[in-house]
């Protein structure tokens, strides 16, 4: 069990339920500091569900409610994401995400990497810019994009545009990062860099990912758990 | 009998519907234009009227469709400017902020809105009027923005029901990317859920100016007359085309002011298509801007 200093996410008792039916049962789980966390378990069983709860993305979704208690630590306390006086724009800076399908939205790829600056509300230009590079550094991304930042992202290719929306998460420094299955819709290739990416990001951010394919969560994962008749049925 | 033949029959069926409807309204142009083309020159807008004089307003057009031309321009975008900031908020509201239970009462109200006859509107419009007129303001009298807010009312439910439903269509994807990057509710509106649905609301919004150019019961009963020259403010009364049309066939007397009615049809029919075609260019221009901007 890893030690309670090392926790950056933990878990007790949560349930959630979609019109009254169940979708995750009285789930806990300790999830440490700058580790992969991997969520395996087959399709239709609540992992995306499961990744939502992190940063309250399900509350967007009609007829849902949660029950259980989540606290992610950001500094040195420990932080109730679902008290009521915390903000969820905050949580959600914090706690990134990347979906399946990439969805850049439909604008420039600088755009597309500075939008999560402009909703915060940043306006200084000449840091917005150095904020852009880097993240689309950190996300492998810059040497194919940096003479082209004005196209469209929707015309990269399928690899390129999630290590977009990868590079959009991470503009703003996000302490934890959720991957809904980011491989599933590229070639081996793309998914391969993806991987390589995420195990260099593993210093800055604390990930979970689902993923179907038990070789990737082998070779990138720290530690899992499967998720199947909505519960947790295993945990290494 | 095998499926393929009734395959090939609904095809066929197909083909001839869409083939009669084409052809109907390529008859209708086609009429239109044969019997309206020699009508239609810079005479029949301006009478003796030097157009200049007549559009900077130097000197009156009394015989021209000069002022029903203005006044019907006036009439829609006046009509246009109130619908659609209401329009919208309602269409959003319904799609975003609603409670699920009042949706559907709401929603079926509007569908109802939009299948009340002109002419009730129109009505509706009259009386109240009459009754502001009795007991608030006795200048007020049917006029330009009586008229406006009845087309207004007349076609707001289609805006509305549009904007809701190309929210409402948005697929959970697009609508869950924004909030995952820290958006509010509103941010997400604005930025992401809007210019993604544009190309519905739009569709909605060129619906409605079609309807606020040709329609006449509302009018009729609101502020259009037979002749009253450019209208000085929003409460003169004013001339409109589709009125003029109306009362051109209805109370011609020589076979010349019956060719000044499908000459005024023709122009109608010309405007409609412009401003089809200049909605189409802001959606065009619009969604550029809004996504692309740097």
């Amino acid at each position: 069990m890893p030690m309670t200093e090392n926790i950056k996410i933990n878990i007790k008792n949560l349930w959630f339920y979609y019109n009254d039916h169940p979708i995750l049962e009285d789930i806990s789980l300790e999830i440490p500091q700058n580790t992969i966390t991997a969520v395996t378990g087959p399709s239709g069983q609540g992992k995306s569900t499961f990744l939502m709860t992190l940063n309250r993305l399900w509350e967007s979704i009609e007829e849902t409610r949660i029950k259980g208690h989540i606290e992610i630590r950001f500094g040195s306390d420990f932080q109730n994401i679902y008290d009521k006086r915390y903000n969820v724009s905050d949580l959600r800076r914090q706690v990134g995400m990347v979906f399946q399908v990439p969805n850049p939205l439909p604008m420039s790829i600088y755009n597309n990497i500075a939008f999560p600056l402009k909703l915060k509300g940043e306006n200084n230009k000449t840091l917005g810019s150095f904020r852009v590079e880097d993240a689309l550094k950190r996300s492998f991304l810059w040497d194919e994009v940096k003479d082209r930042l004005n196209e469209d992202a929707r015309a990269l290719s399928g690899g390129q545009q999630q290590r977009l929306c990868i590079a959009r998460a991470l503009v703003l420094n996000p302490q934890v990062l959720l991957l809904d299955e980011p491989t599933s819709s590229l070639d081996d290739k793309s998914g391969r860099v993806i991987e390589d990416l995420l195990l260099e990001l593993k210093k800055d951010c604390t990930m979970i990912l689902v993923s179907h394919y038990l070789d990737q969560v082998k070779r990138i994962a720290d530690s899992g758990m499967v998720l199947s008749d909505r519960q947790m049925k295993q945990q290494w | 009998m095998k499926p393929e033949f009734f395959d090939r029959l609904f095809n066929y069926f197909s083909w001839g519907c869409s083939i009669l409807l084409v052809g109907a309204v390529l008859t209708i142009v086609g009429f239109l234009i044969a019997n309206g083309y020699q009508s239609l020159n810079l005479h029949l807008i301006f009478d003796d009227t030097r157009p200049l004089d007549a559009i900077f307003l130097k000197s009156q057009v009394f015989d021209g469709l000069f002022p029903a031309i203005a006044g019907t321009l006036f009439l829609i975008t006046l009509s246009i400017i109130v619908a659609i900031p209401l329009g919208l908020a309602t269409g959003i509201f319904l799609a975003e902020y609603c409670p699920p239970k009042i949706k559907g009462s709401f929603s079926l109200l509007f569908d109802i809105l939009a299948g009340i006859p002109s002419i009730v509107v129109g009505l509706f419009g009259f009386c109240v009027t009459i009754f502001l007129h009795h007991y608030f303001y006795t200048r007020l009298f049917p006029c330009l923005l009586i008229s406006a807010l009845s087309l207004a009312f007349l076609v707001l439910p289609y805006i509305i029901r549009t904007t809701q439903i190309s929210l409402e269509t948005l697929p959970l994807s697009v609508r869950l990317t924004a909030p995952s990057l820290g958006a509010t509710k509103l941010q997400n509106i604005f930025y992401v859920l809007l210019p993604s649905s544009l190309s519905g609301i739009l569709s909605g919004i060129i619906l409605s100016i079609g309807r606020c150019a040709e329609d006449t019961a509302v009018i009729m009963l609101t502020g259009a007359v037979a002749t009253a020259g450019i209208p000085k403010s929003v409460f003169s009364s004013f001339e409109a085309l589709p009125f003029y049309i109306y009362y051109i066939s209805s109370q011609y007397s020589d076979n010349s002011e019956l060719m000044k009615g499908y000459g005024a049809c023709l122009i109608l029919l010309f405007i409609c298509i412009s401003l089809f075609v200049f909605a189409h260019w802001i959606k065009k221009r619009l969604s550029q801007k809004i996504l692309y901007r740097p």
